[in-house]
């Protein structure tokens, strides 16, 4: 749940309101995970309920801040400490839309595989053009973003050799 | 009176053009060919990334595109001089003036300083040693090496020799730099810098040709190529191609 512990986090700098919480959190994840204001107020609710941040006076404009508790800071210090696993990310289209090229006739793989090397490629190019110029926090998520999409590169470039090498049957 | 700036909008000068380039190494049954008709344009202002398996073509075409070897077909033209018809004094007069080129192996020669590999070129030009010097301390700088400037390549790492041989390649106002693996085995900080050089580069006017084998370093570039088995697929039309 990880909205949540990116909230958690943003709050140890100190009290923020709703609407401070959601602009810092787009801007420390280059804008890559833009967040709705009610997703914002929805888990700050939840966390108050759990006992992990605590509401401050209402003001004068009926804005309340939210402080992170002692139960929060535990909270946050625990999933700093544990790694994500790989295996709660959802199937792959990509990966099943080669399968299927594989087995279906007719169908020109090379092609499938070439087209969607350009498309990563775009990609990027365009993450890359958004990291020049990006703050360290930004360029952290980026580079994720880029280590990702050259991961898929190389897979491709790999099918690319293993199809000259083994064309399809049939073909 | 220098001349004034081109119109905004006019498009930017070719550099280096490639026109059904081709180059067929041995003959008869035998021969191999390592390029089979490129064509490609790297204009100023531009960085032009060629991605391709080993074996595809790639430090070919770069060698190719300065002079460094001829085609067996097609023409090559750098600033708009063919360099099929060059004499070869004059054809190594131009890859001087106007062609640096960073190679994998760096070359740089171990017996001198990092800033007297950097002036050799513009001593070779004939420049003089005084602003060789000061050409070369500069070339440094913009690469970030300054504070190399007076050691051996063997006191220096890995990253640090290739940022030499980058401001090798810089110095002299050269208006075709061409790459090959420029990033070698650095770990991908140091390549993401070099490419920000070489992007920096391309920025301040000069025509950047790149050969990687590395996604990311190519997604630094205006255009990315594909190579493959001599033949250019160019990324942008490669969804174009007709399915027959």
């Amino acid at each position: 749940m990880t909205i949540r512990h990116g909230l958690l986090a943003l709050l140890t700098q100190g009290p923020r309101y709703g609407y401070q919480l959601r602009a810092e959190f787009e801007a420390s994840t280059g804008a890559t995970w833009p967040l709705n204001i009610g997703q914002v107020y929805t888990t700050l609710s939840r966390m108050e309920r759990d006992g992990l941040v605590a509401p401050g006076e209402q003001d004068e404009q009926g804005r309340v801040v939210y402080d992170i508790t002692e139960k929060g800071r535990a909270e946050l210090d625990l999933w700093f400490a544990t790694p994500v696993r790989q295996a709660d990310r959802p199937r792959d289209e990509l990966v099943i839309k080669l399968a299927m090229a594989m087995t279906a006739p007719g169908v020109d793989v090379a092609r499938v595989v070439q087209a969607q090397r350009s498309a990563t490629m775009r990609t990027l190019q365009e993450l890359t053009r958004a990291k020049r110029g990006a703050g360290v926090a930004q360029r952290l998520v980026l580079d994720s973003m880029i280590f990702q999409a050259e991961a898929e590169q190389r897979w491709l470039a790999h099918c690319e050799a293993v199809l000259a090498a083994s064309p399809k049957e049939g073909a | 009176m220098t001349s004034p700036d081109p119109e905004p909008g006019t498009p930017a000068a070719v550099v280096v053009r490639l026109a059904e380039v081709g180059r067929r190494h041995g003959d008869g049954a035998g021969a191999v060919h390592a390029l089979k008709g490129v064509s490609l344009d790297v204009a100023a202002g531009e960085l032009v990334a060629v991605m391709g398996p080993s074996g595809s073509g790639k430090s070919t075409l770069l060698n190719l595109a300065g002079g460094l070897d001829r085609p067996t077909s097609g023409d090559v033209e750098v600033e708009g001089v063919a360099l099929a018809g060059l004499p070869a004094a004059d054809l190594a007069a131009l890859r001087r003036r106007n062609v640096g080129y960073v190679f994998q192996d760096l070359n740089l020669i171990p017996s001198l300083t990092a800033a007297e590999n950097v002036m050799l070129p513009r001593e070779l030009d004939g420049v003089r040693t005084a602003r060789a010097r000061e050409e070369a301390r500069a070339a440094l700088e913009e690469v970030g090496a300054d504070d190399l400037a007076d050691r051996f390549p063997e006191e220096m790492s890995g990253g640090q020799r290739q940022r030499v041989a980058i401001a090798r390649a810089l110095v002299g106002e050269r208006r075709l730099l061409l790459a090959d693996e420029p990033t070698g085995a650095v770990d991908t900080l140091v390549g993401d810098e070099i490419l920000g050089i070489l992007r920096g580069r391309a920025e301040a006017g000069a025509a950047v040709l790149v050969v990687t084998h590395e996604p990311r370093y190519a997604a630094w570039a205006d255009r990315v190529v594909f190579l493959k088995d001599g033949r250019l697929v160019d990324s942008a039309a490669a969804g174009l191609v007709s399915a027959r």
